[in-house]
């Protein structure tokens, strides 16, 4: 780097974003409902009939099920898809913008299965 | 009371190897095993003295303050980065290998060529930069008798003002940090610690109006955005700074500066126009 070098952004901005939105919800949510639906029922915290397949489908194809989504399965898949290219970088395996569009690229398509399957369910 | 001085023979003795590079007669670096006498008050730093003075007048290596100010002495003790003076024999009760600083090119021995770090220091212009007009009316005053009072008067900072960047104004540039970063190894292009820091110290300072000269080179792939938060960096900087926090402060801040600029009017982002009128 000189100092006459012209620096041009970087586009990390928005993967970093997205991989420490995904990085609270892997951290904070997750573990929170695996204790909740896992553990709930057979602690005694939920009863049997609040997890009914009825009412969880009713929930999840709520609008607001869009939110479950995000925040259970396209940020947390963000935030792992950031954390395996660099970590490719990182183990002078692979870092060529074709490894990044992969590991992105996949995040993406996965997202967009998800929030198909979730728009034909309706 | 003056303490009677213990001589050397009857000290007790610590195997210290060093890394030796001669580049007019070695190909690769190759460790030399010394004998050290040493007590609880012998440094690393010492020690080297004492090799050089005692065993082998050709071994070279930095140093200056022997007080932790100057950050020349830095060297890999057992693989860490560390400062020679403020690293003590006493904790190697087994023995120890002293090689130059990872990730820079040796020049010679435990010296190492360390004008990439200083070359990311410059980028970042770590200094204050005032306000123009406040510069401008200094400069104008410069060939004057009456130097403009607007460029005289002090710039007074409050207690909370000075604590927001104190932190990170604690930097010695003994380049540890740069030993340190697996990120700096693998691209010599990255900014790294130090500078990261030093750019974070100057745009938090109320006195300076730099950022928007420095934020571009933090911006950019090699400025903040090479960083995977290893966080090595802050846990061998000898004087307290913590650098993996301002690079991820930082990131914080180019996001916040990316966001701003992308949903700006295309004009603000261009150089300032001539006015048209």
């Amino acid at each position: 780097m000189s100092l006459t070098k012209r620096f041009q952004r970087s586009d990390e901005p928005i993967w970093w974003s997205l991989f420490s939105a995904g990085g609270v919800c892997v951290a904070m949510l997750i573990p929170a409902l695996i204790v909740l639906l896992v553990f709930g029922p057979s602690l005694g915290l939920l009863s049997p009939d609040t997890l009914s397949y009825q009412r969880i489908s009713t929930l999840l194809y709520h609008p607001l099920g869009l939110m479950f989504i995000g925040a259970v399965i396209i940020l947390p898949l963000f935030h792992a898809m950031h954390r395996i290219h660099h970590g490719l970088h990182d183990l002078q395996w692979a870092h060529s913008a074709l490894a990044k569009w992969l590991c992105y690229g996949s995040a993406l398509l996965l997202s967009f299965l998800a929030l198909s399957l979730w728009l034909l369910g309706r | 009371m003056k303490q009677p001085e213990t001589k050397p023979s009857d000290m007790q003795h610590l195997s210290v190897a060093i890394q030796r590079y001669r580049p007019e007669q070695d190909d690769t670096p190759v460790w030399q095993s010394y004998q050290v006498p040493y007590d609880d008050s012998t440094s690393v730093l010492d020690a080297l003295h004492w090799i050089k003075e005692h065993q082998d007048s050709s071994l070279t290596y930095r140093w200056s303050c022997r007080m932790a100010i100057c950050g020349s002495c830095g060297v890999m003790v057992d693989g860490t980065p560390k400062l020679g003076c403020k690293t003590f024999l006493r904790d190697y009760p087994q023995g120890l290998k002293v090689a130059a600083l990872a990730n820079f090119p040796i020049e010679k021995d435990l010296v190492v060529d360390m004008s990439r770090f200083l070359q990311h220091l410059t980028t970042i212009k770590p200094y204050l930069i005032g306000e123009p007009s406040l510069v401008q009316a200094g400069s104008a005053s410069a060939g004057s008798d009456q130097p403009s009072s607007a460029a005289l008067q002090p710039q007074l900072q409050s207690p909370e003002q000075v604590k927001r960047y104190q932190q990170f104004a604690n930097c010695i540039n003994c380049g540890l940090c740069y030993s340190a970063c697996p990120q700096f190894g693998l691209n010599p292009e990255f900014l790294g610690p130090a500078a990261i820091a030093l750019a974070h110290r100057y745009n938090l300072d109320s006195r300076d109006q730099g950022k928007a000269e420095r934020q571009p080179a933090l911006n950019s792939k090699d400025g903040v955005w090479s960083c995977t938060f290893v966080g090595f960096c802050s846990t061998v900087c000898p004087k307290g700074v913590d650098p993996a926090a301002a690079i991820n402060q930082g990131k914080i801040v180019s996001t916040m500066d990316g966001v701003i600029q992308w949903f700006s009017p295309k004009q603000l982002d261009a150089t300032p126009q001539e006015p048209t009128s």
